[in-house]
């Protein structure tokens, strides 16, 4: 045996995931490594267990034919075995390919026969189904395996197997022979850096998804590093709740997990998210801002309907935190006064309030993906949530930038994380190269060309800037910054994103590129703006209803000025205030292909497809009529038509003299 | 699977409250295995044939008899023994309990152990307190409500404490089924769902199951064989395919003049 008590130097030997496994079978074999909340109770397994089940697993892929390059898709919830097939996958230095669970059956096919995936494995039955539904497509499917036994006991196809019985074969045949086991030892150690490690497809915000090649030495150095960089040990535990598909998952839950040997819980299912992590109490959490968001307004609404005196006593130390808290948390110098003060406010607010969003042992949080607002972020903050952000991409394995403690704050994305290089293109492109650095797109050299510059860095297509100390911000997609017809520079996102710290507005999205002045298109928050209206006595029947209520038209103008008086602030921004707006009929939906499955909003996608809408906000009418088609829960297609209302709204006097005011 | 045992004969049963005649000389029966529907328009006499089923009416003529046995009075508890559960058309749950508690009263019946040992909850009482928790876990997770478990039943949204009631109907193990109405005021997913919970209660469990519905296609996609009602009296008895085509049916649904 080759294992080093520390790995966590540069150049460790475990340059692979099945290697760092076996170190900690050895090395803390009976420290919790997985946990699954199952029939209601919380069940766990160590290192060692782990170790012998992925081997058992390893064994049973290996009699269907699994061998090296060959890829196995993955495809369901985060489920420990879904989990241990992965490593078993690249146990044999075969390459898993996680596939999204909500992808609808032609999406799906097209990652799986895209990566030429030899076997599949899914979570239950909804995603067998699926994968039968599109069996024909595929030449090179072989198999399909599955966790979740019920409905499948009488399906008739033959290259159907359980997960549980191929790990029982397995774990039978490697028990009966013992020169199999060191066939798997042996393979185990010819695992090299360059194998490839794992695929992930990226989320197609601009067309089809490209499968990301990442290699297993740059995988495990990535996590090494960030490991580090944030102190986790094998005392550490996380909650892993977000796709398997998505690189953040990855990264965070299983990379990390398997650098410092900490314990990964698997929620019950994608409902009990919220219950799971309270019970769980993770010490390492990464959510998007939408759900920190989402946690906020339901606190905001909750605290509203309640009485008081809990009211006051909220709002007071609320302000209290507001003053104090950052400085605190940042280890800044703080009057004892204040500072006891404070502590009161643990006692009486925040520590409870963290302790009901089970954020009551965090060490590190971080979000990423879409910007944050600054109240927001602030909050969280302030009630001693170490909440960062990061900034990255599947092509980084993600990491490119992060808060280092102590460093932080809301409007940057951090520095460059630990070994990143970056650097800005003269059209402002970030550009950046990292240890966890992709190999190349599968099978498509010439995008893997585009993606990367001669001399080796990866382009980000993202527009930034480094402020003047030293860290990142982002403006938008580089490609989406357009201009007005008057040069006034036009930052869609910027834009929506200042709209969407409303929790009121769910989506917006901006149009304004070679246009006279800048519109929006917005997505009421059911929740919020449905509390309010419960409040102020509205009834409504549908989403449709509610969003072309006139007084919710009136609050959603009073957030859309507000808006605008931030933008004419800034001297770049002023001429790009909003003019008018819409509130559509209907929530946009990845279902409708409106949004990534990474919840980004398709701005092309939706202009054409509400083409009618952006006609009547440019050409002064007040009323436009749409109907366009919508997608439900089980499929089927549908229309929702109606009529939608235009607003104008005023702008702001840009503040400076002589800026371009509209 | 009709044709098999009968597991429910309905003979000749004649219920009346006052002058009202609920159900008037109605025969029919229930085959081991099956899911039979009873349908028919408002007023038909549907949930009384229900409530005469699992012993809540005592019918003034005829004779019901389950698994063989005829019997002459019955109390629903009784029957509940028997292995007869029931849903309601409005649901009836305690909805102050929590979903996991109000599905345990279903395994109320199986307790062995007196009150004074469940008291104790000691020994022998726990072990089987924990047996039956699990058999209630099982339930959570075949009907996908493990995010409500520990919520307050009536805090929940309609179509959710329909299910709960379903799974507290099965936490005793039925042999026989009776839903009444169970997608009544549910939108089309919801529907589909409750849909495809009957399918499987009836394929894994092997439970009969009869129920009322009110949405003809759900029914006619569901059933193996369908009791048409109107007016207290049975109109058509058979096949989906045989209960469509039925004249009698037609004018009872679209309200021919008689």
């Amino acid at each position: 045996m080759t294992d080093s008590p520390q790995a966590s130097g540069r150049d460790a030997v475990e340059d692979t995931f099945p290697k760092l496994l076996r170190l900690h079978a050895q090395a803390r074999g009976d420290r919790p490594a997985f946990r699954h909340k199952d029939r209601g109770i919380w069940k766990t397994w160590n290192w060692r267990e782990v170790y012998a089940q992925v081997r058992a697993l390893a064994h049973g892929l290996k009699t269907l034919g699994v061998g090296e390059g060959d890829k196995v898709a993955i495809v369901g919830a985060n489920r420990p075995m879904l989990y241990w097939t992965l490593t078993a996958t690249q146990m044999l230095r075969a390459v898993p390919v996680p596939v999204y669970a909500d992808a609808v059956a032609d999406e799906m096919a097209f990652v799986i026969e895209n990566a030429d995936v030899k076997i599949a494995v899914a979570q239950d039955q909804e995603q067998v189904d699926k994968l039968l539904s599109i069996a024909d497509r595929l030449k090179f499917l072989s198999h399909i395996l599955y966790d979740e036994e019920r409905g499948l006991r009488d399906y008739a196809e033959t290259n159907l197997v359980a997960l549980s019985d191929l790990a029982a074969a397995g774990r039978a045949a490697l028990g009966a022979e013992a020169s199999l086991e060191r066939a798997l030892d042996v393979v185990i150690d010819s695992g090299r850096a360059d194998d490839a490690s794992i695929m992930l497809y990226t989320s197609g915000t601009t067309g089809r998804s490209k499968g990301v090649v990442l290699s297993a030495g740059r995988s495990t150095q990535a996590a090494r590093d960030t490991v580090a960089f944030d102190h986790l040990t094998d005392r550490d535990e996380q909650l892993g709740y977000l796709p398997l598909a998505w690189v953040g998952d990855h990264y965070m839950n299983y990379a990390q997990a398997f650098v410092a040997g900490s314990c990964i819980a698997c929620p019950e299912n994608a409902d009990t998210v919220s219950q799971d992590l309270r019970e769980i109490g993770p010490t390492f959490y990464f959510a998007p801002p939408r759900v920190f968001e989402a946690q906020l307004t339901r606190i905001m609404i909750r605290m509203e309907d309640a009485g008081a005196l809990k009211r006051k006593m909220f709002d007071h130390f609320i302000a209290v935190a507001r003053k104090w808290g950052e400085r605190i948390l940042n280890r800044q110098r703080v009057p004892l006064p204040a500072r006891l003060h404070y502590m009161l406010g643990e006692m009486l607010v925040y520590g409870p309030l963290k302790n009901a969003l089970g954020f009551s042992r965090i060490r590190v949080a971080y979000t990423a993906g879409e910007a944050i607002g600054g109240e927001l972020f602030s909050f969280y903050r302030s009630i001693g949530l170490n909440l960062k952000q990061l900034y990255g991409q599947t092509e980084a394995f993600l990491y490119v930038t992060a808060h280092p403690d102590g460093a932080i704050r809301a409007d940057t994305v951090g520095a460059p994380a630990p070994h990143v290089e970056i650097r800005i293109a003269d059209d402002g492109e970030v550009q950046f190269k990292s240890p966890g650095q992709f190999v190349c797109y599968y099978k498509d050299p010439e995008k893997t060309a585009e993606a990367l510059t001669p001399d080796g860095f990866v382009k980000t297509g993202d527009a930034g800037f480094f402020d003047d100390d030293g860290q990142l911000r982002i403006l938008d997609r580089a490609k989406d910054v357009g201009k007005l017809v008057d040069g006034t520079i036009f930052a869609p996102k910027y834009i929506e994103n200042k709209l969407k710290f409303f929790s009121n507005i769910k989506e917006a999205v901006a149009f304004g590129d070679r246009r006279d002045f800048v519109t929006v298109m917005i997505n009421i928050d059911l929740t919020a703006v449905g509390n309010w209206a419960e409040r102020n006595g509205i009834s409504y029947a549908s989403y449709q209803e509610i969003a072309g209520n006139p007084r919710v038209y009136d609050l959603i103008a009073g957030h859309v000025e507000e808006v605008n008086r931030s933008l004419a602030a800034e001297p770049r921004m002023a001429g790009a205030q909003i003019r008018r707006f819409l509130i559509l009929p209907k929530e946009l939906d990845a279902d409708d292909g409106e949004l990534t499955r990474t919840q980004k909003v398709r701005r092309g996608f939706i202009a054409e497809r509400y083409a009618p809408l952006v006609k009547g906000l440019y050409d002064g009418s007040e009323i436009a009529d749409i109907s366009t088609e919508v997608t439900f829960e089980d499929g089927r297609k549908g229309v929702i038509s109606g009529r939608v209302k235009i607003v104008d709204i005023g702008q702001s006097p840009a503040l400076r003299a002589g800026s371009r005011a509209a | 699977m009709s044709g098999g045992e009968i597991l429910l004969d309905v003979e000749h049963v004649s219920l009346a409250f006052g002058g009202v005649r609920a159900i008037n000389d109605v025969s029919f029966n229930i085959a081991r295995g099956e899911i039979r529907a009873i349908i028919g328009p408002n007023g038909a006499g549907k949930t009384s044939m229900l409530n005469v089923i699992n012993g809540f009416y005592h019918p003034q003529h005829g004779r019901i008899s389950f698994h063989g046995k005829t019997r002459a009075r019955m109390k629903p508890y009784e029957a509940a023994s028997q292995g007869i559960a029931r849903t309601f058309q409005n649901v009836a749950l305690f909805k102050g309990m929590t979903t996991l508690d109000n599905i345990l009263t279903g395994r109320s019946l199986k307790m062995r152990r007196n009150l004074f040992w469940q008291m104790l909850r000691h020994g022998p009482a726990l072990a089987e307190e924990i047996e039956h928790r699990k058999f209630c876990e099982e339930i959570i997770d075949f009907l996908e409500i493990e995010h409500i478990r520990k919520a307050p039943v009536g805090t929940l949204p309609y179509g959710l404490q329909k299910r709960v009631e379903l799974g507290r109907a099965l936490a005793m193990e039925p042999t026989l089924l009776l839903l009444d109405e169970p997608m009544a005021g549910m939108n089309l997913e919801e529907k589909q769902d409750m849909s495809r919970f009957i399918v499987d209660v009836n394929q894994h469990f092997g439970t009969t199951i009869a129920l009322i519905e009110h949405d003809i296609g759900v029914v006619m996609d569901l059933s193996d064989r369908i009791v048409v009602l109107e007016y207290g009296h049975k109109i058509a008895d058979g096949t989906p395919d045989e209960v469509k085509s039925d004249q009698k049916v037609i004018d009872a649904y679209l309200g021919v003049a008689h």
